[in-house]
């Protein structure tokens, strides 16, 4: 269930420190939407891969972590192909493919405790204007990353239990159980951080 | 420490969950039993201030839940009915320096210390173990290591036996016995209260019985029974 979204392992991406793939991903991206140039933005996309899977996650573990988030990448493309040009499709569906792997490369590579330790160092300057609470913003990122897998670990408890019972999985009957259980969740785990005294103030 | 309940109420949108409570506790070990509903984890989360009482007051050592209410947290360790719920990182040693983060310490100093309550509670070989892989004793062991290592002067275990198996039960029952800090638990079990100072029975969000163990559970089984 507490799973997290990062594997062990040993790879390049794993010995980076977090602060530097935060700022490669941070200027990939840029650099991403600066482009496009299909000759570039294939290969791009093609070396995301490539990372991604040097990560050790395997092909069929890596599909599943990103298909939610490549098929929608696939249908803001479709978009910019029907509206804009078959060019247009492509250059969408590449450079926002390129993104997701990046960042999913990254996710893969980082431990949660890790990510929040250099989100907290990152905005802590940012706490003497006012703005941000450091502590609470690392620990939002922090929690959603940790809740990602509990969420379709529970959908998928869902789903089992309808087929369980012999009744059809409709998104109606599936998700209203999951929403629900999902805000009770978080009810329980935010009165868990206050009992262990973590956000002080 | 002292736990003291002034006329302590909850109520929930015109539903009393606790009717006003008049207690003081200063035992090193504390029973609390009642039937589900009875009031029990509503009084025992008042006392970690994650209740706050619609009337009345708590104070725990001296200092109001309200009003004080982190230095009064500080003071006070909380364990879940399910402790995978309070398990907020993945691998063990993260979640219990988790607790030590936000306090000013320095992460030599945070290592130092989970290094310690993992070596306390015999663990120390499960720290970079992913907590959803841990038995449930395990699991058990672990938040009551990552609630301690903040060094509460009391830890409140609510049903730290429930859907453990019987060896597990029994590893529960001897860390518990052995912990020098004053412990309140809440239980269905009630083996693991026979040798308490003292037991309370909760009926109906109303104290019904304040007792020396084996008295307190007659009462509890009698209230069980009609």
């Amino acid at each position: 269930m507490l799973n997290g979204l990062d594997i062990e392992g040993n790879s390049p991406l794993h010995r980076l420190p977090v602060r530097g793939k935060l700022i490669l991903l941070f200027v990939a991206a840029i650099v991403l939407f600066l482009l496009s140039d299909l000759r570039l933005l294939a290969p791009a996309l093609a070396l995301s891969a490539a990372l991604y899977l040097s990560t050790g996650i395997g092909v069929a573990e890596a599909m599943r972590r990103t298909r939610f988030v490549l098929f929608t990448v696939l249908l803001v493309a479709a978009a910019n192909y029907f509206f804009q040009s078959p060019h247009e499709g492509a250059v969408v569906f590449c450079r926002l493919s390129t993104l997701v792997l990046l960042a999913a490369a990254v996710t893969a590579t980082t431990g949660i405790s890790a990510f929040m330790d250099e989100i907290t160092r990152l905005l802590t300057p940012l706490e003497r204007f006012g703005f941000v609470r450091a502590a609470d913003v690392s620990l939002a990122v922090g929690l959603v990353i940790r809740f990602v897998p509990e969420i379709f670990a529970r959908y998928g408890e869902i789903v089992a239990a309808h087929k369980a019972r012999g009744l059809p999985v409709r998104p109606l009957t599936t998700l209203t159980p999951l929403i629900i259980l999902t805000l009770k969740d978080a009810d329980t785990i935010a009165m868990a951080i206050d009992a262990r005294g973590f956000r002080r103030h | 420490m002292d736990i003291v309940f002034s006329a302590a109420t909850v109520s929930y949108t015109g539903r009393v969950a606790l009717q006003p409570l008049d207690l003081r506790l200063c035992e090193q070990r504390i029973g609390v039993v009642g039937l589900n509903g009875s009031g029990k984890t509503t009084m025992a989360r008042l006392i970690n201030g994650l209740v706050r009482p619609t009337a009345g007051t708590v104070t725990v050592g001296g200092l109001d839940t309200v009003e004080d209410e982190q230095a009064a947290r500080g003071k006070t360790g909380f364990i879940f009915q399910n402790p995978q719920h309070q398990m907020i990182l993945p691998i063990l040693a993260e979640d219990i320096a988790f607790g030590l983060k936000n306090r000013g310490l320095g992460k030599a100093e945070i290592a130092e210390r989970t290094e310690a309550v993992l070596a306390r509670f015999g663990i120390a070989h499960l720290a970079r173990r992913r907590v959803h892989e841990l038995s449930g004793g395990e699991t058990q062991l672990g938040a009551i290591a990552s609630v301690l290592v903040t060094g509460p002067d009391l830890l409140i275990l609510d049903e730290p036996t429930n859907q453990l198996d019987l060896k597990n039960r029994a590893l529960i029952e001897r860390t518990i016995a052995g912990l020098p800090e004053q412990v309140l638990v809440i239980t269905h079990d009630l083996a693991l209260i026979e040798g308490f100072d003292r037991v309370l029975v909760f009926h109906e969000g109303r104290l019904a019985a304040d007792e020396r163990p084996a008295e307190a559970i007659r009462t509890y089984r009698e209230i069980a029974a009609c």
